[in-house]
């Protein structure tokens, strides 16, 4: 046995973003335990944002490096530090829109007509686990090989299974952890099954090494190798599964229906980022040399994805239900920037940087939208399309807030939403994928109908009387900042775009020199 | 004598997967598809550790410890859920648990 075991102390410098939320964390475990009741919730609110906000001060401090660490298991690289940033973003938006939240419960509506406490939440848990799920994404994010890969989106999930399930009260609520937690643990058997394949056809472990691997074989057979071929397909089904691409979506309509709604607004978008970190850190920088076949495999998801999510949202009378298919959908439209890589990867590949933008356009909006849902059910449990009745005449700010959310969504012009479809467009027509161009703007136009059909019952409908519990500042706050961010955001993209592009930029080019 | 190659045991672990996996598609009892997705999980620990046998490289093991810690926590959340679940809905079939169903 010739193990080479180079010890050579990690440079923990590298990663200190990621342990600064694990510490804060363990800080939140603790504080939960012994701070006194009148303090508690403003002192576990207040150490997760500055926790989060340091973490992302650091990252920020980390940005243009291209290092790696743990002999090359935790990489700092751009890629790194710009889905780090967008995780942050989620986790700072979740804490302040869960306030409310986590200070009334959740409200029913009894028979009498009064508002009353149905579930009440404890919120050192809550910040505790949205800590946890928040570190394991970042892991994901700078993962240089397969076993940090997986911990990772393992701990990333666990950590949401259960939260889905914290309204343990109400049997939806634990109905969807039941469905998401059984088909998440399918999804990650496949995935496992893919990584070893990958593993035993290349002998390594570490990203690079097996595109290097890879790079090197003789194009002839070490393309066509079936084994190889095997673990690839289990990969994209495995990380299909986590990223909700139809037709791996089951779970996604009824975990995010029974889930609290702050909980959807954060699962449907730091797992799913995670669940994207993956899949560039798996395909574009440890699988480039076989991209013709997974591009292949991704555009045709992309295309049912796209079409499945707008037309079954359309049906939808409850609006979280609808939204869920609406995260399909635009999962879809964020797999084309997947699809849309080209292989060899040359620097004005605009592929991965679409695709990094059009998640940060997504965390915005779609957190957004889940925030006024969040604001809307303090009238009661039970988000159905009548409660959103006269909104404009009762709350005409939530009201403006909600039509941009639903604008951006479904791709407005001056609008944040927009700008990121656009250059997914455009990546896919570079790519000469124009089918799949032309599929993203008819499903926009299809989704159109759902988007509008709330800005419309909110101005055109009367309100219904029913009461409406007071929200915190923080909740109305954070969803001004999210729609102005929608607003504004969009007419700066072409900085972030570049940044992006730098980032993802530098990661093909390593794979590239990786492979010679 | 037989002798037991990589093959062997590619082809135990390639059956484990699929038996888990028929499995947590056909059972409907919770218990049993949990069950069912362990044995898949341990069927990927087996080819890891076959390959990492193969290979002569210690990575596999390693990772397969990984899983094993892994799938412990993943029991720990999943009997939690399957727990609270019975309270509420007082049955582990999935087929009688769909409030969710539109």
């Amino acid at each position: 046995m010739g193990l080479d075991l180079d010890l050579t102390a990690p440079d923990l410098t590298l990663a200190w973003p990621q342990l600064i939320v694990f510490v804060m964390t363990v800080v939140l475990l603790f504080a939960d335990a012994f701070v006194p009741k009148a303090q508690h919730f403003a002192t576990l609110t207040g150490i997760s944002l500055v926790g989060y906000i340091g973490a992302a001060f650091a990252l920020v401090t980390q940005s243009g490096q291209n290092a790696a660490t743990f002999d090359g298991a935790f990489r700092a690289d751009g890629l790194t530090v710009f889905l780090s940033l967008i995780i942050l973003v989620a986790a700072v938006a979740t804490v302040v829109i869960s306030a409310s939240y986590l200070q009334n419960g959740e409200q029913q509506l009894g028979s009498d007509g009064r508002l009353r406490i149905a579930n009440s939440v404890p919120a050192g848990e809550f910040y505790v686990l949205i800590g946890f799920s928040v570190f394991g994404a970042m892991l994901v994010a700078a993962a240089g090989n397969l076993i940090v890969l997986y911990i990772g989106i393992e701990l990333s999930a666990l950590a949401t299974y259960v939260l889905t399930a914290f309204a343990k009260r109400r049997l939806t609520s634990v109905e969807g952890a039941m469905k998401y937690f059984l088909l998440g643990l399918f999804a990650s058997a496949i995935l496992l099954y893919g990584m070893t394949w990958i593993y035993g056809v290349t002998g390594s472990m570490d990203l690079d090494r097996i595109a290097a691997h890879l790079a090197g074989t003789d194009a002839g057979d070490g393309f066509t190798d079936p084994a190889l071929l095997l673990g690839l397909l289990l990969l994209v089904v495995g990380i299909g599964f986590k990223m909700a691409a139809v037709p791996f979506h089951f779970w996604t309509p009824d975990a995010y229906d029974g889930a609290p709604t702050p909980v959807t607004a954060f699962m449907s978008v730091v797992p799913k980022a995670a669940a994207f970190a993956a899949a560039i850190r798996l395909f574009v920088q440890a699988l480039e040399p076989l991209s013709d076949q997974w591009t292949t495999l991704w555009a045709v998801l992309a295309l049912v994805t796209m079409v499945f999510g707008n037309v079954v949202a359309i049906a939808q009378r409850n609006v979280k239900r609808m939204l869920a298919y609406s995260s399909i959908a635009h999962t879809g439209y964020i797999m084309v920037g997947l699809a849309a890589y080209t292989s060899g990867g040359t620097i004005d590949d605009p592929s991965i940087s679409s695709l990094l933008f059009y998640i940060l356009a997504y965390t915005f909006m779609n957190i957004g939208a889940f925030a006024v849902i969040t604001y809307l059910q303090q009238r009661g449990v039970g988000m159905m399309l009548e409660d959103f009745n006269g909104l404009a005449s009762t709350r005409p700010l939530i009201a403006v807030a909600m039509t941009l959310f639903m604008a951006s969504l479904m791709g407005v012009p001056p609008l944040l939403g927009f700008y990121a479809k656009y250059y997914v467009i455009v990546a896919a027509i570079d790519a000469d994928l124009l089918w799949l161009a032309v599929t993203i703007v008819v499903a926009s136009a299809v989704s159109a109908f759902f988007y509008l059909r709330i800005v419309a019952v909110m101005y055109f409908n009367q309100p219904d009387g029913r009461p409406l519990a007071l929200p915190t500042r923080l909740l109305s706050g954070g969803i001004g900042v999210l729609a102005v961010a929608t607003l504004l955001l969009g007419l700066f993209s072409s900085p972030i775009i570049d940044l992006a592009d730098q980032w993802s930029g530098a990661l093909t080019v390593l794979g590239r020199t990786a492979g010679q | 004598m037989l002798d037991v190659g990589l093959d062997h045991f590619l082809f135990l672990s390639a059956i484990l997967f699929i038996i888990g996996m028929m499995g947590v598609l056909i059972r409907r009892n919770l218990i049993v598809i949990f069950m069912c997705v362990e044995l898949m999980t341990n069927a990927v620990n087996l080819s890891l550790v076959a390959f990492a046998w193969n290979l002569n490289s210690i990575d596999g093991q390693a990772f397969a410890l990984f899983i094993i810690a892994v799938a412990a926590a993943e029991a720990v959340v999943g009997l939690a859920i399957i727990i609270a679940l019975s309270r509420r809905a007082h049955t582990i079939n999935v087929d009688e648990v769909r409030t969710l169903r539109n």
